[in-house]
């Protein structure tokens, strides 16, 4: 008896033995090397260096949500399974998770978006509107506003007046310290570096007008950023680290740029009154003259409530012309273009010299610019339909940062022979659209 | 100020078809010879595996059997470490068969109702292929009234006239996000009709190797007034509207198949099947909706299938009076060329394994199972359209079991 009952146990085991190898057998496999090399890299210890795209800024603040989806902390994820070591970022309190603000789209009517600012959850500490204090080490060093020649701020008076870098000091540090001096000493095994688009944006974003007194709105000149650029890759690259730098976009290839077009605010002002003939414009040079689709203006003119008010119709007669601050005129792009692609030579030069792979996020872009898609997704640069970029029209959106950070990922694999695994981009939302009428 | 536009949200293909939605379980018979079986005068199967061959069949019967399929395909994006899996669902192919003819007459009316294409993926709401597909259920079921002939003791022909009744659901996530962060859905819902014919010939020459042509036509199904539901913010509506509707075709292509069966014993039989799978009538896929928006354009997009095409061999062995035996072999080479896969239809060259046994307690009962088992390739693949770029590999278990009563 007992003899058949383990004989029947044995069969049933066998069975269920068979029936759970049969299932295995049943899926079936893909074998892929992603996710088991870090080449000749170590990513240990990785730290991000740049401005308010690698501190995760987007919808015209930082705030928790863009933080958590900034590129760096993406690629830092992926790098975990290639001996990837924690990464750390300012982030700020759940409690406070909306930082300095930022705008959602509240509404879109035909087409005319709505942006509202968000103002609860803010992490101001005092009426100066200075933010919360993070103390404790950091690995995504990304600071908003951040420039190359003002990580060099020989007055050191940028790290007090500039908040988002102000957050991340001791009080001893506060006006005593540039970017360059607080990168340092990190021990870091491996960086990225996107810097260098504040040199030129804070210029161009400005309608190309510099306010005296003001660094931010500097074009900085080219020998001197080349060499300012050698110093930070000298510097983080002084005990043999590998990394990565990115070059900087070309500035016509954002929204914030390319919305509000002299054709589209022609034509809505004929709308209104058929007697419209032409947008006319103030240029960097004084000039006043008849605007083309050449001729840039800033994505806020549309909100600005300006266009077509006054006795003098303003931006319709030559008497009352869109000013100068609001437009990046056809010569004024030449220019920016200009030094942008001077900025990317050096960055890309001096880069090779130093063996460091290169994410070129100029050339990225461009792509964008005509439209791309990937994984079923539709990307442009079209302002919020576009995906990628998020309602300030500069900064990109979680979908547009999971992308960036693939291109990111990709030059570093080829430079490195490493397998970083790419990240899944439909994982990351576009623009929110409101769910009301 | 600035019309938003979204066309490009929609410009990626809704479905395709494929090899994989061949589905070639028609009879268990065959199925347990890989599918091979058009010269071989089995069973009321034929009346699908072809017509010619009905009347050369001994009784009247009728049959009814079902094949559980389960599709296992799995996904690694390119560059990811990550592969995902459909889930598992269980699409059900069914055959009825009937055949009838006075005894020793000339001819024999048949019935069949089989789903010869069909195709059931979920891949869930969440997969990194969401933009491109989240599930597909596809059925076709064919009825088929048909006419066999003889012509001769050893020639028979006949015919049958094809009823497509078509389901179709089509679901995939769109890359507009609600505040909580969510991706709107679409759903694609219709039923369609189509039609077209089923004809063979059968020889069996006096050497008893026996000769099967038999070519079943493209069945061009309509879709009309399917439901097309958009789940998105409400911001997004006028784009695209509620209770919109859409018309579509699905192309359904035809085959032509060669057979050879041939007597190795007494109790052992072979067959062979060279099908050609005119997939090239495939060309693109259009969806033409009801109410058009910036948003939301009729679509037409490029396919470019080329003919596809199979071989396979199958053996067929009576054991004893009561038990009979089979095994089979095959390849078949997929339609889909180079940038045209998809998640609908992840399809690639594929091998075949079946088997198979009948049991036959009385002469009125037939009990036949079978095993069906295909190995779709690996498959690397960037899509031209969607831009889905990562690998493909299909596993296809399908049991299956009919029950038969012959008089």
């Amino acid at each position: 008896m007992v003899g058949e009952f383990q004989m029947k146990k044995y069969i049933l085991n066998s069975f269920i033995a068979a029936a759970i190898l049969f299932t295995a057998a049943c899926k079936p496999e893909i074998e892929t090397p992603a996710g088991t090399s870090a080449g000749q890299a170590n990513f240990s210890k990785y730290i991000a260096i740049g401005n308010s795209l690698t501190s995760g800024y987007a919808d015209g603040g930082l705030y928790l949500e863009g933080q958590k989806a900034a590129y760096p902390n993406l690629i830092a994820a992926k790098m975990s399974s290639v001996g990837g070591g924690a990464f750390t970022s300012p982030f700020f309190t759940e409690e406070h998770s909306n930082g300095s603000g930022y705008i959602s789209l509240t509404a879109l009517v035909n087409g005319t978006p709505t942006l509202t600012p968000v103002i609860d959850k803010l992490a101001f500490r005092d009426p100066a509107k200075h933010l919360d204090k993070y103390s404790g080490e950091i690995q995504n060093l990304g600071i908003p506003g951040m420039r190359v020649d003002l990580s060099f701020d020989p007055t050191l008076t940028f790290s007090a007046a500039n908040p988002f870098f102000e957050r991340l000091l001791t009080d001893a540090q506060v006006g005593k310290t540039n970017y360059f001096q607080y990168i340092q000493g990190r021990n870091h095994t491996f960086f990225s570096i996107w810097l260098g688009n504040n040199d030129v944006l804070g210029y161009a974003l400005n309608g190309a007008v510099t306010v005296a007194g003001d660094p931010t709105t500097v074009l900085t000149d080219k020998v001197t950023f080349s060499s300012l650029y050698a110093n930070l890759l000298n510097a983080l690259t002084a005990g043999g680290q590998k990394g990565i730098v990115a070059t900087i976009p070309d500035v016509t290839a954002i929204p914030y740029f390319n919305t509000v077009k002299p054709s589209v605010l022609l034509a809505a002002a004929k709308a209104a009154n058929p007697a419209a003939q032409a947008v006319f414009i103030q240029t960097g040079t004084g000039a006043v003259r008849v605007a083309t689709d050449e001729d840039l203006i800033r994505l806020p003119f549309q909100s600005a409530g300006l266009f077509g008010q006054g006795t003098i119709p303003y931006g319709l007669h030559p008497l009352n012309p869109i000013t100068n601050n609001w437009v990046l005129d056809k010569d004024e792009v030449v220019k920016v273009k200009d030094y942008v692609n001077s900025y990317n030579s050096s960055i890309k030069s001096i880069a090779t010299s130093k063996g460091l792979a290169i994410a070129d996020t100029y050339a990225y872009f461009n792509q964008v610019k005509t439209g791309l898609t990937v994984q079923g997704i539709g990307i442009n640069a079209a302002f919020i339909s576009g995906g990628a970029f998020s309602l300030d029209g500069i900064h990109l959106t979680p979908r547009g940062n999971a992308v960036i950070a693939n291109v990111f990922i990709d030059a570093i694999n080829a430079k490195y022979g490493s397998t970083i695994p790419t990240i899944d981009v439909t994982q990351y939302r576009g623009v929110k659209f409101p769910d009301t009428k | 100020m600035k019309k938003i536009l979204l066309s490009a949200l929609l410009s990626a293909p809704l479905w395709v078809l494929g090899q994989g939605f061949q589905v070639n379980l028609q009879g268990q018979k065959q199925i347990g010879m890989a599918g091979a079986g058009s010269a071989l005068a089995l069973d009321e199967a034929s009346v699908f595996y072809n017509p010619g061959a009905v009347t050369f069949l001994e009784k009247n019967s009728v049959s009814a059997g079902v094949n559980p399929l389960l599709f296992k395909s799995a996904f690694k994006q390119t560059g990811s470490n990550v592969t995902e899996n459909v889930k598992d669902k269980i699409a059900p192919p069914f055959e009825f068969y009937a055949v009838w003819g006075p005894k020793s007459n000339k001819w024999k009316l048949g019935l069949g109702v089989y789903t010869p294409f069909g195709g059931l993926v979920d891949w869930g709401n969440d997969w990194s292929g969401r933009y491109a597909l989240t599930s597909l259920n596809l059925k076709a079921i064919y009825f088929q009234p048909t006419l066999s002939i003889k012509i001769t003791d050893r020639i028979g022909i006949g015919a049958g006239f094809v009823y497509n009744h078509g389901d179709v659901n089509l679901q995939r996530a769109l890359p507009v996000n609600f505040p909580d962060g969510r991706s709107g859905h679409a759903t694609l819902e219709g039923t369609g009709k189509g039609y077209g014919w089923n004809a063979g010939l059968y020889i069996k020459t006096l050497s008893n190797i026996s000769f099967a042509l038999v070519h079943k036509s493209k069945v061009i199904t309509k879709l009309d007034n399917g439901t097309a539901e958009f789940d998105v913010p409400n911001s997004l509506r006028s784009s695209f509207p509620a209770g919109n509707t859409f018309n579509a075709e699905l192309p359904l292509p035809s085959t032509t198949s060669l057979g050879i069966g041939i007597p190795l014993s007494q109790s052992t039989t072979l067959a062979f099947d060279a099908s050609w799978v005119q997939w090239h009538i495939y060309q693109d896929l259009s969806f033409d909706y009801a109410t058009n928006t910036p948003a939301l354009a009729d679509t037409k997009s490029a396919r470019n299938y080329r003919d596809g095409s199979s071989f396979k061999l199958g053996i067929n062995h009576q054991a004893s009076e009561k038990l009979a035996l089979r095994a089979g072999v095959g390849y078949a080479l997929s339609p889909v060329q180079d940038g045209y896969v998809t998640p609908e239809a992840p399809d690639a060259d594929r091998y075949i394994l079946s088997a198979g046994l009948g049991y036959t307690p009385t002469r009125h009962f037939e009990v036949n199972a079978s095993f069906f088992f295909e190995d779709v390739k690996s498959r690397k693949q960037k899509n031209i359209e969607t831009g889905l770029d990562g690998t493909f590999k299909t596993l296809v278990y399908a049991p299956g079991i009919s029950l038969t009563y012959k008089w």
